[in-house]
């Protein structure tokens, strides 16, 4: 005797298209704690899910329809999102991670290979000061299509505006 | 008895196969593999009613395939 379908079952069928099959086994996993939750191959690209409330739930076969197809919504898209930014997520849990490691300790700079060259590298301008970095150039080489950020401070002493 | 249905692509075999033995206390299973789905022929033992243990049999089957498609992601 095959499982019969009961007069309580309800099926939806799903299209993998729509809602993957992470996103199937998420929302019935929410489920199956108040009805039994019954997943199928229907056709190609379909999924059935045949839902029967538990005798200890008061939701109707129809509530749950409803909540299970919301739910799936929900899922589907939590992994869309989760997809989107996976990269992000890495990279920051990774920078997380070493972060949290410390400091290089004597043997880590002692494995380190830093010769006289590499020593004095500043990738980062580090041990460029303030001045240098942020210096204005003068109007002249602004008005020639220079970089702004590079225009030399006037020199003082004399010209328009000078006190003296 | 009550023939249960477990394609395996949704339902591992082996979750299949993990569940029965979880429920061997309380129903026999006989389990069978072919045409891309496991078979599951369950008969309760003793007074319990036998369409309830096939349904939280294939849920605990579920649980079972869930998990172990979490556990290779």
């Amino acid at each position: 005797m095959k499982q019969a379908a009961n007069p309580s079952d309800v099926v939806l069928e799903l299209e993998e298209g729509l809602y993957s099959l992470d996103a199937i086994y998420g929302t019935a996993y929410v489920f199956i704690d108040r009805c039994y939750v019954l997943l199928d191959r229907s056709g190609p690209g379909r999924i059935s899910v045949r839902l029967r409330p538990k005798a200890e739930t008061s939701a109707t076969a129809e509530d749950l329809m409803g909540e299970f197809e919301n739910e799936l919504l929900g899922q589907a898209w939590r992994r869309l999102l989760v997809e989107e930014n996976r990269k992000l997520v890495e990279t920051v849990t990774t920078h997380a991670l070493a972060g949290a490691a410390g400091p290089p300790g004597l043997d880590d700079l002692l494995d380190m290979d830093i010769d006289d060259q590499a020593a004095f590298d500043d990738p980062l301008g580090i041990a460029v000061s303030w001045e240098d970095k942020y210096k204005k150039r003068d109007k002249a080489s602004v008005d020639a299509g220079d970089d702004p950020s590079q225009a030399t401070p006037p020199k003082s002493g004399g010209g328009e505006g000078s006190s003296e | 008895m009550i023939e249960l249905r477990f394609a395996s692509e949704l339902y591992p075999p082996a979750a299949v196969r993990d569940a029965a033995v979880a429920y061997a206390d309380f129903a026999q299973c006989e389990i069978e593999e072919r045409d891309g789905a496991t078979w599951v022929r369950v008969s309760a033992s003793g007074d319990a009613d036998e369409s309830m243990l096939a349904a939280e049999l294939a849920n605990y089957a579920l649980g079972l395939s869930i998990d172990r498609r979490r556990a290779h992601d």
